[in-house]
Order: structure tokens, then C-alpha cells, then sequence
């Protein structure tokens, strides 16, 4: 089938990521350098992937499943452990319409993967990463 | 036109077949003529004119050909047997596809499953730009499955059975 579009995919992770640490702030890839916040998340996506298959036809293709990684940024360590677990209960496993009304899509399946968390001395500033699957029937 | 001169990569290779649900599948001098006959069945797309077929959109497009099977014959006295081929059949091919449930390839193909007795022309199109080689075949479908493990798109498989000295090369 045909491949959806990345800016699509964008415009629906921001939008779902906002709804559910409201009212921590969401960024797009953004510099933590330039953070002065208590607490934010940032996004990056990666891994948009149809599997192709045989032939001339463009659109013999399976389904695509991208991931994007989730970062989330707080002062306090126990605060960040907090939204990773607000996005846990409400992403993993997730089936439906992702992205809301205007720019969402259906997901077959969400998979949120709880990768890590760390600390930079630097910024003062604790880390916690997740990657969550996409599974997009296109 | 001669056929390509060159190692084909898997990717150029595609699945066709002849369209309608009661097809009249090509007789065996016209499984082996490109012209006005399999050529009918290929689509543009692989340089035939799709008049009478439809692409079958697959994963891959698997092993075809014929099976081995022969009969070993001694004569007392003589050092060695004779190898005699027997009922090397058209192979069978077990294909997967994503399962799109209205793609019309993949309806024939569940139609064809259930009825178990339509003969219908199957073409296996190898391309390479202008060139293309055709192995074409009338053969009978079976086991139609749906697996809709997650994780992956859900996979049809099933399986045509080529009938008996039913099958011919030719090339564009």
C-alpha cells in the first residue's frame, strides 16, 4: 500500500504526547541544552519502514512501523519515573485512533519500549528514554 | 526478442493470472507463445499488455520449475543404473502475500481455494527493463490461509498446484 506520510506521523506524535503529560511541554528533536524548565519531553522518529516486496508495483508493501523515541527531562528523578509511567499506562498496547480527530491515523498496536533512565551532572538534569512502536495499517 | 543475457535479481520477478472467475486457461502451445497470449495475462508493467490478467501482489515470488522424481533401473551385470525421470511435476508453489481483503488478485485466489476446480493460467514474470521471461502454467489453488499473528502485517498463503504438462516458457 501506499507510504504514509512522515509529517503526518509528526503532527499525530506531538499532539498525543501533549494530551497525555499535559501540562508538561512536548518538543520535536529539541536542543535540552537551551532547557530552563522543571520538566519537558521531546520526541524524535525514526525507523518510518514498509517491508518491500516482490515486483514492479510500487505499492506491494507491508505495513509500516515506525518508532519514535521519547524523552523526557525533569529536575526531579521521581518526577520523570512519573510520566514515563503516564505514558506506559496510556500508550502501551494502545489500539485505535492516534493523533487525535485532525491529523490522527488508526494504530493497529502501540509497543512502548521503557529503555532507560540516566542523569546529566551538566544540566542538573534526570533522563528517562522510552521507544514506542507504531504498528500502521496503510 | 531475445531473452535477457544477465543474472535476474528476486526483486523482478511478479505473479500473474488470468482474470474472471471461470477463466478459460491457455492451451499448451499457447503457454509457451508470448505473443497474443501470455502477453495478455503480464501487465505493462512488465512489458506485457494485461488485457486478460492481473498481478497477484506477493512477498516473493517462490521456487518454480519442476520436481525431481526418477525411477532406478539395474541390469544384472552392468556396473552402472539407468536413471529414469518420472512424474517430475510442475512444482507446487506455496506463496505469501499481506492480506489486503479487497485486493481482487487475492479474492480469486480465496474464490479458486473454495471452488477447488478452476483451471487458471498463472504467469511468473522475470524483468529486466525491456526483457522479460515468462513461465507460465495452469494450475488449481489450495489451502488458503490467513495468519494474523501480531506484529507484522497478516499474511495470506496458499498454494497452486500446476497441472500436469500444463506449462511453457517464453520471452519478450
Amino acid at each position: 500500500m501506499a507510504q504514509m506520510n512522515p509529517v503526518q506521523y509528526g503532527k499525530a506524535i506531538q499532539y498525543h504526547l501533549s494530551q497525555i503529560v499535559a501540562p508538561v511541554p512536548v518538543y520535536a528533536a529539541f536542543n535540552r541544552n537551551f532547557a530552563t524548565q522543571p520538566k519537558f519531553v521531546t520526541w524524535n522518529l525514526r525507523n518510518v519502514h514498509q517491508p518491500v516486496y516482490t515486483g514492479q508495483n510500487q505499492n506491494n508493501k507491508g505495513i509500516d512501523t515506525p518508532i519514535f523515541q521519547i524523552s523526557i527531562f525533569t529536575t526531579e528523578i521521581e518526577d520523570g519515573f512519573t510520566i514515563s509511567n503516564q505514558i506506559l499506562q496510556s500508550l502501551h498496547g494502545y489500539s485505535g485512533l492516534f493523533g487525535g480527530a485532525t491529523n490522527g491515523f488508526q494504530v493497529s498496536k502501540v509497543d512502548v519500549d521503557w529503555l532507560y533512565n540516566s542523569y546529566d551532572n551538566t544540566e542538573k538534569m534526570a533522563q528517562i528514554f522510552l521507544d514506542c512502536t507504531l504498528d500502521v495499517p496503510t | 526478442m531475445t531473452a535477457p543475457n544477465k543474472v535476474l535479481p528476486g526483486f523482478s520477478a511478479s505473479l500473474w493470472c488470468q482474470t474472471g472467475a471461470t477463466p478459460t486457461p491457455l492451451t499448451n502451445a499457447f503457454l509457451s507463445t508470448w505473443t497474443d497470449h501470455v502477453e495478455d495475462i503480464v501487465g505493462t508493467s512488465a512489458n506485457g499488455t494485461g488485457t486478460g490478467g492481473e498481478q497477484l501482489n506477493v512477498e516473493a515470488v517462490p521456487a518454480f520449475g519442476q520436481d525431481d522424481a526418477v525411477a532406478s533401473f539395474s541390469v544384472a551385470g552392468s556396473r552402472q543404473s539407468d536413471k529414469i525421470p518420472v512424474q517430475s511435476a510442475p512444482t507446487s508453489m506455496t506463496i505469501t502475500a499481506a492480506w489486503n481483503p479487497s485486493d481482487a488478485g487475492l479474492l480469486l485466489m480465496r474464490a479458486d481455494a473454495e471452488s477447488g476446480v478452476i483451471d487458471r493460467t498463472f504467469v511468473v514474470a522475470a524483468v529486466a527493463g525491456t526483457s522479460t521471461v515468462a513461465y507460465a502454467f495452469n494450475g488449481r489453488v489450495s489451502q488458503f490461509t490467513i495468519d494474523p499473528a501480531p506484529g507484522a502485517e497478516a499474511k495470506c498463503t496458499f498454494t497452486v498446484h500446476p497441472r500436469g504438462n500444463q506449462y511453457g516458457w517464453s520471452n519478450t
